[in-house]
């Protein structure tokens, strides 16, 4: 009886031996991380913002553990890509740690290391380990961080774009009742853009007027967009991707090869529609928005001057929620996906240069960046949405807290939803990416202002991005249907 | 006497003792050389190489991977016909036009007025200094917030005094707010340049003019202003100069959207920010020009002007 008994709770410590490090494996820590032997410095990019300070300590922790020192470059989103690239470009080795925007994965991706190659090098795990951190993480945001099937970087946070709603405006009874009056639905979250105009057209109300049954003191906007030459190829895209094109659509042979880029009459047609639905809501955004950013934006919802953020990025609900909450005493804010469903996503990653005089750090360094800890951590802090499945769930099952447990759930199902159409996306296919995406913003935004028609506009574009394609993206031609 | 003059010998001697290489450089022959190469050097590495380094961009199609391909004249010919381009280079001929002139007219009326002594002057004076001693980029940022449709301080008194807000980057009149914001700044530049030049006037032409009963405008019109143009010439060439390659008042505000790119904003975002080298350099060869053409005509002017009149 003894023995039995002895056996059974040796087989039961046996279990929780097991199962206990399992779950430390899936939980990369700094403890996994061999002893380094080169020890020569690692040099990185981390955005400007209080937010982005937060990964600071971790990137101190790493040094602890390591006794790699790592230089830490502040820079704004805006001015990475440029410093990035003429360093990358020439091969200074300057970025050891390659910070990197979605669409410039593919166009940087012969001066970056396969990941897959370095844990193959530097893992006691091989690529095994890799490969097991990165089940961990959401296939649509990976998708994102790969060329030509190969991963090459690791998402640090990202940004999925949402719509937000004023929560409590949405639930608040005299407004849904006079709503419904109205327009003869329930007022809910929009799921088309037609919902979105009603929603819009009923919240644009002049200082004086009521909402929620107190008079307004400020004009108040039904929605509030970002249409200045900042980001409004994203908005742009959010909207486009619903229709079923893309700003190019990617010709793909039996093996998955691409073997042209055509702009299709119907991905023109579709962006003249989109770009056309586009300024007309403006109608309902104030006049600031023509120059706005998504800093506006956060601005309006925060300080109560709009209901509705149509294409807003999802890592700023933490930041818009904390003004409201000063602001608007018992405002709430609503996450949902964007009209059609189909947000623009994306991550800001970290990949290894191929360049670096210290790989094997860097590589350790992008590891521990993108781990469970460091997301959870940087999500918890900062508000920044790591790319992690498994810190998602975490916040959604233990946590359940506004707005954090809110985001967590969004993120789950939206990527979910939106795994399937990511990888043939444009964006993630070309080697032109960084220089395309980048003169969408500066060629879209007078279709938004009325400087020139919207059929100037995608003429403009087209042509552009025909010539861009082509002088940066020799892999495959880029033509128009004609 | 003999006894303290130096051998015949020794007087050879020295003639034919080679200077020093400290004597060469400051010989009165090599003297100006000596002080004029340091800078030459400079310009010839700093200026005179990627001058000539986008020069030979131009003629080529490079995104700075692999090796430069040479297009000829292609990426001119695209630039004659790149609408884009045009509207900017009209712009910035517009911005630079309406700068200079403003600039001018109220620069010089403030400076005939702080001519006078005034209780405070030196207080005025000196905080009228205050927005050229700013960073032109920091300033586009303040008035970015200053501006702010929804948010600026300006609507917000605006409101306050129960006028009605104002959207002053709206397409049609945003190219204006960008020229308010450099004219602001820069006015002090050209205020003062012309307060110099009018405390620096002969005092017995003026004399003279008033002794035989010339009107204020008659003085202003045939001696102040005569007597300041060398200096207005040198504010319309430097203010061209600098106006033609404008910049930081669109960084913080615009980003070259409603309507306000002009010549460096489309040269900047084609080089650094989309990295089309070769096209870029076309752009930035073609502007130099442009402001050199204008300079050298301007500068001729000044020449004309300083010159002494027989």
């Amino acid at each position: 009886m003894l023995h039995r008994s002895i056996k059974a709770w040796c087989g039961l410590l046996l279990l929780w031996g097991l199962t206990s490090s399992a779950y430390a494996q899936s939980n990369f820590t700094l403890d996994d991380v061999p002893a380094l032997k080169n020890k020569k410095p690692i040099h990185l990019i981390l955005e400007t913002g209080d937010g982005h300070s937060k990964a600071l300590p971790i990137i101190e922790a790493f040094t602890k553990k390591t006794g790699v020192p790592v230089n830490v470059e502040r820079v704004a989103s805006s001015g990475v890509y440029g410093k990035e690239n003429v360093e990358l470009m020439a091969g200074t080795g300057h970025y050891d740690v390659v910070y990197v925007e979605t669409s410039w994965t593919t166009e940087w991706s012969d001066l970056l290391y396969k990941l897959k190659d370095l844990a193959n090098k530097f893992d006691p795990g091989k690529s095994a380990a890799l490969e097991k951190e990165m089940a961990n993480m959401s296939p649509s945001i990976l998708a994102t961080g790969q060329a030509y099937g190969n991963q090459m970087v690791l998402p640090f946070y990202t940004f999925d774009m949402t719509m937000w709603v004023r929560q409590d405006v949405f639930d608040d009874p005299t407004e849904k009742a006079n709503f419904k009056t109205k327009y003869g639905y329930e007022l809910a979250a929009a799921k088309t853009w037609e919902q979105l105009h009603d929603q819009a057209a009923f919240f644009t109300r002049k200082k004086g007027e009521m909402l929620k049954g107190q008079p307004l003191d400020h004009d108040l906007f039904g929605l509030s967009m970002q249409a200045g030459a900042y980001q409004d190829n994203d908005e742009t895209t959010a909207r486009l991707w619903p229709t079923g094109n893309d700003w190019v659509t990617v010709v793909k042979d039996g093996t998955g090869k691409i073997t042209k880029f055509v702009i299709t009459k119907a991905d023109k047609e579709a962006l003249k529609t989109v770009l056309a639905e586009y300024k007309n809501d403006l109608q309902w955004d104030s006049p600031g928005a023509l120059t706005a950013n998504f800093d506006f934006v956060v601005a309006q919802i925060g300080n109560g001057n709009a209901i509705i953020a149509p294409t807003i990025w999802a890592n700023c609900t933490v930041w818009a929620d904390g003004i409201l909450k000063e602001k608007v005493p018992g405002g709430k804010i609503g996450v949902y996906p964007t009209p059609g469903g189909q947000p623009y996503t994306g991550a800001w990653s970290y990949g290894v240069a191929k360049s670096t005089k210290n790989p094997e750090a860097a590589y350790w360094l992008v590891r521990y960046l993108t781990s469970y800890e460091a997301g959870l951590r940087m999500f918890k802090e900062a508000g920044l949405i790591p790319g992690r499945i498994d810190v998602m769930e975490t916040v959604s099952k233990n946590e359940p807290v506004y707005p954090l447990g809110m985001l967590a759930k969004y993120h789950i199902d939206i990527w979910k939803a939106t795994g399937k159409y990511i990888p043939n996306h444009y964006y993630y296919n070309t080697k032109a990416g960084g220089k395309v995406y980048d003169n969408q913003i500066y060629v879209l935004a007078p279709a938004l202002t009325g400087e020139k028609t919207v059929e100037q506009v995608v003429e403009d574009l087209t042509k552009q991005t025909i010539d861009l394609q082509n002088k940066f993206d020799k892999t495959a031609p880029c033509v128009e249907e004609k | 006497m003999l006894s303290n003059s130096p051998p015949l010998s020794g007087l050879a001697g020295e003639a034919a003792r080679k200077p020093t290489i400290w004597e060469t450089l400051t010989s009165e022959r090599y003297f100006r050389w000596t002080l004029l190469i340091p800078l030459l050097v400079l310009l010839a590495v700093f200026m005179l190489y990627p001058l000539i380094y986008s020069i030979y961009f131009s003629f080529h199609d490079w995104g700075m991977q692999g090796d430069p391909i040479f297009s000829g004249l292609h990426n001119y010919r695209q630039l004659v016909f790149d609408q884009n381009f045009l509207l900017a280079f009209w712009r910035t001929l517009e911005v630079t036009l309406i700068c200079i002139v403003v600039e001018l007219g109220l620069g010089l009326g403030l400076a005939l007025l702080w001519n006078r002594d005034f209780k405070g002057q030196n207080v005025v004076r000196g905080l009228a200094l205050l927005p050229l001693l700013v960073a032109p980029l920091i300033l586009s940022l303040l008035w970015n917030f200053i501006l702010d449709f929804n948010f600026g301080a300006l609507n917000h008194i605006l409101s306050a005094l129960g006028l009605g807000r104002v959207n002053v980057w709206r397409p049609s009149i945003a190219l204006y707010t960008i020229c308010f914001m450099t004219i602001w700044q820069w006015l002090p530049f050209s205020t003062f340049v012309l307060l110099a030049g009018l405390k620096s006037l002969p005092r017995d032409v003026f004399e003279a003019a008033r002794v035989d009963g010339a009107s204020r405008w008659y003085t202003f019109r045939r001696l102040t202003l005569p007597l300041l143009s060398p200096l207005i010439m040198i504010i319309v060439v430097l203010r061209s100069m600098w106006l033609i390659r404008l910049f930081d008042p669109l960084f913080g505000t615009t980003r070259g959207g409603v309507n306000t790119e002009l010549l460096d904003w489309i040269t900047y975002r084609t080089s650094f920010v989309m990295f089309d080298i070769g096209y870029g350099s076309a752009m930035a060869i073609l502007s130099w020009a442009v402001t050199m053409a204008l300079c050298m005509v301007m500068f001729r002017q000044l020449m004309k002007q300083m010159a002494p009149k027989t």
